[in-house]
């Protein structure tokens, strides 16, 4: 089927998902009302977006107060001059104002950005689209965990605009249980991220139950696209810790407002517990972040490279094996509040989860071997991410290493440590999944020769912000800190001036992507070439995914035996010639 | 320079001869900044040097691997796509048991190397070390507290002495909230809890090649002119280290803990032993009379808000004692004994007319009993209604009376 017929079969049954159904208070009361994944899943993406722009405007804040050291008391030179120049005089306003940016930067991006991100936007559109089906298992649900991340975001917006926190994101006791103590802009922010953990149970309760029971008449287990192994195993990570946290945060409201003795040594509670239990949640969490991100990338690189991804099971039941492990490992986040045999048995089994993450990096790069490889602005994002995964997860192992850990521990070479997982693992997958499902989302292409440009200018920006902290971290400059001594400054102006060359480069994306939505050339069915069955879909999809119910006759990685679906010579990047085995096999 | 001397401490499999030209002290320096400060901090030197070269070594080969694929692999017209194995059995088990194996080889290192670093050896010295929002203190051995301070910007820091060559157990413990004593150049950190101890063993070598040395002014008046040591509130010029060589270490905080985290630092200055215990003998408190604790605490701890002579934050000491002053309430109160206990331990309950609470209440953690009898004896002593102790033999005011109220 060509993409201009499929075009017009689509227009046929009434269009795309996003022909609007009527004036424009009928479609927005469409749009809030929709059970449909995909608007669910487009909604998810322009609000995750926003709070990524809020969480983004707070790091510049951050790092633009550390442009300057000013450890000192004395008017004119203090710390904070920049956040708070009506207080110069005093020393704890402008602190305050810097540990309120940083806390905001980190709940965020944590509890509003990354965790949610993959699965709730590219995972909530795609994933029944890659199986198949109609729609998730639980629509109605899927709407509603829509709502419930929107009244938690809220909830930390009201915490914001009341003055902010400055517990961070971790919410330490004692220290967050009694600082503040008139207010109530700790307990709503505490209470934002445990609503928030409720819409991710459902997202996570939503996929796996669809992934059990929905896939194409045909589609086993090892059918699968790898990025729906992958949100499924964090879907399971999901339901399983999520109300962990839920019940802490709870007790850490109950402490609050009701002074029951839980973490705070003063009532006769124990601060380390609080550690164990948000670690509990935190440290999965941090696999829920990643594993959807690994694989967007193993679907990224297998269609641009026209390649079956390499060892497709060890990736398959290595994001499972994550998955479990990563229940077992939150221990090294505390090696300093410990006992040490405690810290030693949980250094051992941190080296476990390496084990699987090493598996996929070596796939990755030996799906590479023999492909046809095109530098398209997705695939350049999973190289992108290939290079700064591998430097986040190698700076692992000197922080799980007890011994090293002792200095590394808290300092900002932790800061660089996630921040090459989290923002060079997490948020390079999403750009790459991004630009790879762009045309199929709105039907439109961008221009790849800006896009590739901001994507490279990303890059840039984010090892001149975040490879100068590494060695701040060994030189001994402790995270969390509004001012320090100057011998640190040349190395903090660095990744400052980094820090405003990622705001180039995502400006940049940001112009490109409008530019699309308004201008763009119309994308064909299936522009890259995929073999996962939502490029069987019309770009954009109808608004029942698929005509007739999709059968699943191939591997979604089988290049070397199938012509891809809705392919069409004329906008399709494959030269023809190299199609000929694909041909020559009998389709 | 410290190529030669890494030919020490070798063990392990990251001491290859490749590396050993090289040297992990040079190159640490070149990239990691100052000299470790103690043998085991060395140590954990070694071991992450060894992991950097390890991760530098991995890292490049896949980059290496990666960008040699993507070259050759390009796309290109009229090249068909070779087909390839989509798994090979014997590789993926090699690439899933080579790494294991480092892994346990890195684990056990550094197990073994963190055994060496949180043991302390038999012949440690106890000393108690306490944080608080936001400084810390160490009590030393004969129960003297640190006092000294020096100045970061121009922030005031404690300053604590310690001897080299001698493991230093602190046992820790916080008043309130999480923190954490980073001793960057021991490589060594350890949370500070609230409700239990926490132990952290400090071993200073003596000056290592590489670390500046400084030299304890000779004289008051060296002191005085310099910043560094100049006599500002809390600040005493003490004459037991004049011209005693030391080296300096930054402490910072490393668990975040509220509004001057950041500004939570001490600076550790390491002398040679045999100074030390004149050192000690020299702070201590135990065979001063309450008036000299008195005029220590005064310095220490309140002279940068509360002036002999002439007002300051607060009010001012000189004729405080045992006269009537008017407070904003309206109320009025003779400063007896038990108003200036009560003052100190609960500033905020009556404040003097014409000055705002800006006074921290101080505990007996912060400020023990004794020390608040050292306080009102010192300032009976600069008071005109001081009794005995006043300095101009004024009538005897009538300590029953100011009791009294």
């Amino acid at each position: 089927m060509s993409a201009a017929h499929a075009a017009a079969h689509g227009a046929h049954h009434g269009g795309s998902y996003l022909t609007p159904k009527g004036g424009f208070i009928t479609t927005v009361w469409d749009w809030m009302t929709t059970v449909d994944h995909k608007k669910i899943g487009v909604m998810y993406l322009f609000a995750i977006l926003f709070m990524f722009f809020l969480g983004g405007v707070a790091a510049l804040v951050v790092r633009t107060e550390l442009w300057t050291p000013t450890r000192t008391t004395e008017a004119g030179t203090i710390t904070g001059q920049l956040l708070a120049p009506a207080d110069a005089k005093s020393v704890a306003t402008g602190n305050d104002w810097y540990n309120r940016f940083f806390t905001l930067h980190g709940a965020i991006m944590v509890f509003m950005v990354i965790v949610p991100s993959i699965p709730a936007s590219l995972g909530n559109f795609f994933l029944p689209l890659m199986l198949g089906a109609k729609d998730v298992a639980f629509p109605r649900l899927n709407l509603l965990s829509w709502y419930i991340y929107v009244i938690g975001s809220m909830f930390a917006v009201g915490s914001i605009i009341g003055n902010g926190v400055d517990t961070g994101w971790t919410f330490y006791t004692p220290y967050s249980t009694t600082t503040d103590p008139n207010h109530w802009r700790v307990v709503f922010m505490v209470t934002a991220a445990f609503v928030l953990g409720f819409s991710s149970i459902l997202t996570g309760l939503n996929f796996v139950v669809t992934v059990h029971k929905l896939r194409a008449p045909g589609m086993g287990w090892f059918d699968m696209p790898l990025f729906v192994w992958a949100v499924y195993s964090s879907g399971v990570i999901q339901v399983l810790a999520t109300p962990v946290i839920g019940i802490t945060l709870l007790l850490l409201i109950f402490e609050r407002l009701f002074n029951v003795g839980i973490f705070d040594p003063a009532l006769g509670g124990d601060p380390v517990l609080y550690q164990h239990f948000f670690w509990f949640y935190s440290h999965p969490v941090v696999y829920v972040m990643i594993l959807p991100g690994m694989g967007i990338i193993s679907d990224v690189l297998a269609v641009h490279s026209q390649k079956k991804i390499f060892g497709y099971r060890a990736i398959a039941y290595s994001s499972l094996g994550i998955a479990g492990v990563s229940f077992i490992v939150w221990g090294h986040h505390m090696f300093t509040s410990m006992s040490e045999v405690a810290s030693a048995v949980f250094s051992g089994l941190t080296f476990l989860v390496a084990i699987p993450t090493a598996v996929k990096v070596f796939n990755w790069i030996a799906t590479l071997y023999k492909g046809s490889i095109s530098f398209t602005t997705p695939m350049v994002y999973a190289l992108i991410f290939l290079f700064l995964f591998s430097i986040g997860g190698l700076t692992g192992l000197p922080l799980g290493t007890l011994s090293t850990d002792l200095h590394l521990h808290d300092s900002y070479f932790v800061v660089a440590h996630f921040h090459y997982v989290m923002m060079g693992g997490t948020i390079m997958a999403i750009m790459a999944g991004l630009h790879h499902w762009w045309p199929k989302m709105f039907g439109r292409m961008y221009n790849q020769f800006w896009a590739t440009t901001a994507a490279i200018i990303v890059f840039i920006g984010f090892n001149v912000t975040f490879f100068t902290q590494f060695f701040l971290g060994v030189r001994g400059m402790p995270r969390r800190y509004a001012s320090f001594i100057p011998e640190f400054q040349d190395y903090h102006r660095i990744s400052t001036i980094g820090s405003y060359i990622l705001l180039v480069g995502f400006l940049l994306h940001l112009l490109v992507f409008l530019h699309s939505l308004v201008v763009g050339r119309k994308a064909s069915q299936n522009p890259w070439g995929g073999l996962t069955m939502e490029w069987e879909a019309s770009t954009p999809p109808s608004e029942h995914n698929f005509e007739h119910e999709p059968l699943c006759k191939h591997g979604p990685y089988d290049y070397d035996t199938t012509v891809p679906p809705g392919w069409d010579p004329k906008d399709y990047p494959i030269p023809a010639e190299n199609l000929r085995v694909a041909a020559a096999v009998g389709h | 320079m410290h190529v030669t001397s890494n030919i020490l401490n070798m063990s392990g499999l990251g001491d290859s001869l490749l590396l050993n030209v090289f040297g992990n002290r040079f190159w640490h320096e070149q990239w990691f900044g100052g000299p470790a400060a103690s043998a085991s901090a060395q140590e954990a030197d070694d071991m992450y040097m060894w992991l950097w070269w390890f991760c530098v070594a991995w890292f490049v080969f896949l980059m290496v691997l990666m960008a040699y694929f993507v070259v050759a692999y390009r796309r290109r017209p009229r090249v068909i796509a070779q087909r390839s194995a989509a798994h090979n059995v014997p590789l993926e088990l090699a690439w899933t048991i080579i790494p294991t194996l480092f892994l346990a080889y890195i684990f056990f290192r550094g197990f073994h190397s963190y055994m060496d670093r949180v043991v302390s050896p038999g012949n440690a010295v106890e000393m108690n070390l306490t944080g608080w929002k936001w400084s810390w203190k160490i009590e030393y051995p004969n129960g003297a507290e640190s006092t000294a301070q020096t100045v970061i910007g121009a922030r005031p820091v404690p300053v604590f002495y310690v001897p080299a060559e001698q493991p230093i157990k602190l046992r820790m413990n916080s008043m309130d909230v999480m923190h954490a004593f980073w001793v960057p150049d021991l490589r060594l950190k350890q949370d500070v809890i609230p409700n239990r101890y926490t132990t952290m063993t400090i071993n200073f070598d003596k000056p290592r090649e590489g670390e500046t040395v400084h030299t304890y002014p000779a004289t008051q008046e060296l002191a005085d002119n310099d910043p560094k040591y100049r006599e500002f509130a809390g600040n005493l010029y003490n004459k037991a280290l004049a011209g005693v060589e030391y080296t300096e270490h930054h402490v910072f905080c490393a668990e975040y803990c509220g509004t001057e985290h950041s500004e939570m630092a001490a600076i550790i200055r390491v002398i040679p032993p045999q100074y030390f215990p004149e050192y000690l003998e020299s702070i201590g408190i135990g065979s001063k009379t309450p008036l000299e604790i008195g005029q220590i605490v005064w310095k220490s701890k309140c002279a940068s808000c509360h002036n002999i002579d002439g007002a300051n934050t607060g009010p001012e000491w000189r004729n405080l004692y045992g006269n009537e002053h008017e407070y904003t309430d309206g109320s009025k109160f003779v400063a007896d004994d038990n108003f200036i206990r009560e003052s100190i331990r609960e500033p905020g309950k009556h404040i003097r007319k014409g000055y705002t609470n800006q006074m921290t209440p101080w505990s007996e953690n912060l400020l023990p009993e004794k020390h608040v009898l050292g306080v009102i004896e010192y300032m009976k002593s600069i008071s005109n209604k001081g009794g005995a102790a006043a300095p101009e033999s004024a009538p005897a005011p009538a300590t029953g009376e100011a009791e009294k109220k």
